[in-house]
C-alpha cells in the first residue's frame, strides 16, 4: 500500500499530521498526533497538592480541573470568594480560547483553504487591522488571567480549597476597566464573523456535514454529567464518580492521543465508520443541546445561527466556529459581572485542608470540553495513580473520522492534497 | 535592512512558548521592517523537507523538550541551517515538565504497528534538552518565557542594532553583561541566559526573617502568611536556587516557587542547595527530632528537579546527557547544564 504523509497540521495544540494509505479497497487516513505527553509519568509519584501547577501543560482549564478534584480528595468547601475567582478565571480562559481559535480562521482567511501556498504571520496590511484587533483582546484578557490566576498560560493561584490570595483593590479596577471591553469585544468579533466567514463566503470549505455523534457535557450543576445521543436529546444523566465507570480510554500504535469512548457500546475503534459509542464535547456539544442562553447577546446569536444553520443538533466545521462564538459572546457578558466589585470581595478564600482521603475526583466543563481527573494517592499524599480525560483525547475519534471524510471527498473530486490539508486544519480546530 | 529569517520550531510540550510568541504577533506585526517568518509548522504548516531549500535561517526558536527521533532530527536540521539556535523555555532549556518523565523507569521503545498502520516517531529513552543534541546560543528560560523577555529576545536577536528605542527598551531588561552587548550592537556572548543573574529570592517581595522551622508545611495543609518568606513558613520554596527574571510571580501570588528559570548563576545543582539550604535551617539539633523532620519531605527529586530533570540533577547526569560542548559553554559562565 502506498502511503503519503501530510502534516504537520497547523493551528492544532497537538503536533499532527495525516497518513494517507491507498489500495484496492480505497482509501484509509490516519489523523496522528506524533508528539507523546506521558502525564501518568509526569504525575505519579508527585504530592497530590502539585498537580494543579503540573496539568497545566494540558492546557490552563486543566488547573482548575485538577483543583477540584483535590478539594474533592481532601474534603474541602471552599469559600464563596474563591468559587468566584475560579469562575472569573475559567470564564477569562473561555474568553481567550475561543479568541484564538476564531483569530486561526479569520487570519486563515487571508488564506482559504486551497488559494496560496503560504501564510504570512504578517498579513496583508487589509487584514492586519482585524488580527491586531482580536490580539489586543486576547492581551487584555491574559491581563486579567494573570490578575486571577497569578500566571498565564500556566496559572498557578487556584489550590486545593480556593485560591492561593484575595484579588488586591488595584487590580480589581484594572479587572473592571477589561470588563468593560469585554462584550464590545465580543460584538465586533461577531460582526466580523459576519462579514467576513458568512457575507464574503468563507465558510464555504468548512461547512462539511459529518454524520450525527453522540456528546458529553456538564449538567446545570456540576455534579451532573449529560450524555447526550445522536439526536441532541438527553440519553442519560450521572453523577461525576461514574465517568470512568461510563468512559473507556483506548490507546493506538499509530498515534500518541488515545481515544475515548463509552464502554459497552460497539465503537470498532477509529478504522470503523461506525459512530456508535464515539463522542465529542466542546463548544458545538453544548449548544447542540438547544437550552437558551441567559445572555440576551449570545441567545440573539444562537438564533440567528439556528436561522442559517436549522434546528440544532449541528454536526459541522462551520457550526463549530459559530458555537464558539456564541459561546464567547456569552462569557463576554458573564465576565462583566464576575469582574465586578462585590463579586471579587471577600478575603477568605482559601480553606486548610484537615483531612486526607485516597481518591479524589472532578469533572469540569472546560472551554475545550468536558474533562475529568480521577487521582489515587497513597497515605503519604503521593500520587499512586492518575486518570484524565482531556477534550483533546475525548474528540480524537471525532477528529479521525472527519478527517477521513474529507480526505475520501478530496481524493474523489481529485483535489491536490495540499488544498485537503488547508480543510482539514480548519475543520479540526473547533473540536 | 533586510528582513531576517525567523524559524519557530515545537518538540514535546505544550503550546505555550509558541502562544507567548503569537501572543506579541501584533507587536511582531510591527518588527514586518526586520523580521519574515519562513519556517513555523504551528502557523505556517512548514515540512522539515522545507529546511533543505537553500539559504540560511537567522534565529531559530525552539521550544520542547526532545522526546522522539523526530524531535532530534529536527533539532540537527535547525542547528546545521539557523545562524543563532536559541532555546526558548523551560522544556527546550532543561527538560521541563516532559523532563518528569526521566525520573522513572526508562521507556520501552514502542512496539511496530499492524500492517497498514503508519508508523510513529520513535521515542528516546531519556527525555533531552536542545542542548544535549545540538550546540545553543542562547537560552530563554521559563514556562512559558515571560512577554517582556519574550519581546526582549525579539528585539535584540531579531532588530539586533536596527532599531535604538528598541534597543534600548530591551537592555533595560537584561542582565547587565548580555544588555552591554546588545546595545553595543554585537550579539551577547554564546550560552548567554537571557534572564536575571541572581536568584528569585533577589526579587521577590516576601520579608526573610531568618527564623528556623520546626516541620516542613504542604500548600494545602496552611495558609501561609502573606509577607513573609515561604521557606522559612516550612513551605518548599525554591527560590534561592531558581535563577531570577519571573519577578517573583508565584510567591508573589502565595505558592512556592518551582525553579522553571532554571538554576541560578552559580549554583552546581539546584537539589543539592535545597537540601543544603532547608536542612540548615531546622529548629532542632536532636537526631531524632531532624530525623523525624527529613522524613517529612515527600518527592524531593520531583520538586527540585521540576522543569530542570534532564539538565540539571547532577545525579541524572550521564555521559551521552553531557556533551563536549557543555565544557565550552561553563567556561563562557553559562549555567544551564550541570
Amino acid at each position: 500500500m502506498s502511503t503519503i504523509n501530510i502534516g504537520p497540521l497547523r493551528y492544532l495544540e497537538e503536533p499532527s499530521q495525516i497518513s494517507i494509505g491507498q489500495n484496492g479497497e480505497g482509501l484509509r487516513s490516519f489523523y496522528q498526533v506524533t508528539a507523546p505527553r506521558d502525564i501518568a509519568a509526569m504525575c505519579k509519584g508527585r504530592p497530590a497538592e502539585e498537580l494543579p501547577r503540573i496539568l497545566t501543560i494540558l492546557s490552563p482549564s486543566h488547573h482548575i480541573a485538577s483543583a477540584k478534584a483535590l478539594d474533592n480528595l481532601f474534603g474541602i468547601r471552599i469559600p464563596p470568594a474563591a468559587e468566584n475567582i475560579r469562575k472569573a478565571l475559567g470564564e477569562t480562559l473561555t474568553l481567550i480560547h475561543h479568541a484564538r481559535k476564531l483569530l486561526f480562521l479569520l487570519q486563515s482567511s487571508t488564506n482559504p483553504p486551497g488559494t496560496r501556498e503560504n501564510l504570512r504571520i504578517a498579513v496583508p496590511s487589509s487584514q492586519r487591522r482585524t488580527v491586531d484587533e482580536i490580539m489586543k483582546g486576547i492581551a487584555a484578557f491574559q491581563e486579567a488571567a494573570y490578575i486571577l490566576g497569578g500566571r498565564y498560560p500556566h496559572p498557578v493561584t487556584v489550590v486545593a480549597g480556593g485560591v492561593s490570595r484575595p484579588i488586591k483593590e488595584v487590580h480589581k479596577r484594572r479587572l473592571q476597566e477589561i470588563a468593560r471591553t469585554c462584550l464590545p469585544y465580543a460584538l465586533r468579533l461577531r460582526d466580523i464573523f459576519s462579514e467576513t466567514v458568512i457575507g464574503n463566503g468563507w465558510y464555504k470549505p468548512i461547512n462539511i456535514s459529518f454524520r450525527p455523534v453522540a456528546s458529553i457535557t456538564s449538567g446545570e450543576t456540576e455534579n451532573e454529567v449529560v450524555a447526550t445521543d445522536k439526536t441532541g436529546a438527553e440519553a442519560a444523566r450521572f453523577a461525576p464518580e461514574k465517568v470512568l465507570d461510563t468512559l473507556e480510554i483506548l490507546s493506538e500504535p499509530w498515534t500518541y492521543l488515545p481515544f475515548v469512548h463509552e464502554k459497552g457500546k460497539t465503537w470498532e475503534g477509529p478504522l470503523s465508520d461506525k459512530t456508535e459509542g464515539l463522542f465529542f464535547v466542546g463548544p458545538l456539544a453544548r449548544l447542540n443541546r438547544a437550552t437558551p442562553l441567559a445572555a440576551p447577546p449570545a441567545e440573539a446569536e444562537r438564533q440567528r445561527m439556528i436561522g442559517c444553520l436549522g434546528a440544532p443538533p449541528h454536526f459541522s466545521p462551520l457550526a463549530g466556529y459559530w458555537s464558539i462564538l456564541v459561546e464567547l459572546i456569552a462569557s463576554a457578558e458573564k465576565c462583566e459581572t464576575l469582574y465586578s466589585e462585590e463579586n471579587l470581595s471577600g478575603t477568605e478564600t482559601r480553606v486548610v485542608a484537615t483531612g486526607s482521603g485516597r481518591r479524589g475526583l472532578a469533572a469540569f466543563e472546560a472551554p475545550e470540553g468536558f474533562v475529568c481527573h480521577r487521582y489515587e494517592v497513597d497515605q503519604r499524599g503521593l500520587v499512586e495513580d492518575v486518570t484524565i480525560l482531556d477534550a483533546a483525547s475525548e474528540n480524537n475519534g471525532l477528529r479521525s473520522f472527519l478527517t477521513q471524510k474529507i480526505a475520501e471527498e478530496a481524493f474523489a473530486a481529485g483535489q491536490p492534497w495540499d488544498q485537503a490539508k488547508k480543510t482539514i486544519e480548519l475543520s479540526l480546530v473547533p473540536f | 535592512m533586510e528582513a531576517k529569517k525567523v524559524a519557530v520550531y515545537a518538540a514535546t510540550g505544550c503550546r505555550a512558548c509558541e502562544n507567548a510568541i503569537l501572543d506579541i504577533s501584533f507587536q511582531v506585526n510591527s518588527l514586518d521592517r526586520f523580521a519574515r517568518f519562513e519556517f513555523w509548522p504551528y502557523l505556517l504548516g512548514s515540512r522539515l523537507e522545507d529546511l533543505e531549500k537553500p539559504g540560511d535561517i537567522d534565529v531559530t526558536f525552539f521550544t520542547g523538550a526532545i522526546s522522539t527521533e523526530c524531535d532530534e532530527e529536527a533539532a540537527r536540521r535547525l542547528r546545521e541551517k539557523s545562524k543563532i539556535l536559541v532555546a526558548f523555555g523551560a522544556c527546550a532549556a532543561f527538560g521541563g515538565l516532559p523532563g518528569l518523565v526521566n525520573l522513572q523507569q526508562a521507556k520501552k521503545a514502542p512496539e511496530g504497528c499492524e500492517d497498514g498502520t503508519p508508523e510513529l516517531p520513535g521515542l528516546r529513552r531519556r527525555v533531552a534538552t536542545l542542548h544535549q543534541i545540538v550546540p545553543v546560543d542562547y537560552f530563554v528560560p521559563g514556562c512559558s518565557p515571560p512577554q517582556n523577555y519574550t519581546w526582549t529576545i525579539m528585539q535584540s536577536l531579531v532588530c539586533q542594532s536596527g532599531a535604538a528605542a528598541r534597543m534600548s527598551f530591551a537592555a533595560s531588561r537584561l542582565p547587565r553583561r548580555i544588555a552591554r552587548s546588545v546595545l553595543s550592537g554585537v550579539l551577547p556572548p554564546s550560552g548567554s541566559v537571557f534572564a536575571g543573574e541572581k536568584a528569585v529570592c533577589a526579587s521577590c517581595g516576601r520579608m526573610k526573617q531568618e527564623k528556623l522551622f520546626a516541620s516542613l508545611n504542604r500548600i494545602h495543609r496552611i495558609e501561609p502568611d502573606p509577607l513573609r518568606c515561604l521557606l522559612e513558613q516550612g513551605l518548599l520554596c525554591q527560590g534561592l536556587a531558581t535563577r531570577e527574571g519571573c519577578g517573583g510571580l508565584c510567591t508573589g501570588a502565595g505558592l512556592p516557587c518551582r525553579g522553571c528559570f532554571g538554576k541560578a548563576q552559580d549554583i552546581y545543582d539546584a537539589g543539592a542547595k535545597m537540601v543544603s539550604a532547608v536542612s540548615s535551617t531546622f529548629d532542632t539539633t536532636e537526631a531524632a527530632e531532624m530525623q523525624k523532620i527529613a522524613e517529612a519531605f515527600v518527592d524531593l527529586a520531583g520538586t527540585f528537579y521540576r522543569y530542570t530533570a534532564p539538565a540539571q540533577c547532577a545525579l541524572l547526569q550521564t555521559p551521552e546527557s553531557k556533551r563536549p560542548a557543555d565544557e565550552d559553554f561553563e567556561a563562557a559562565g553559562g549555567a544551564c547544564n550541570g
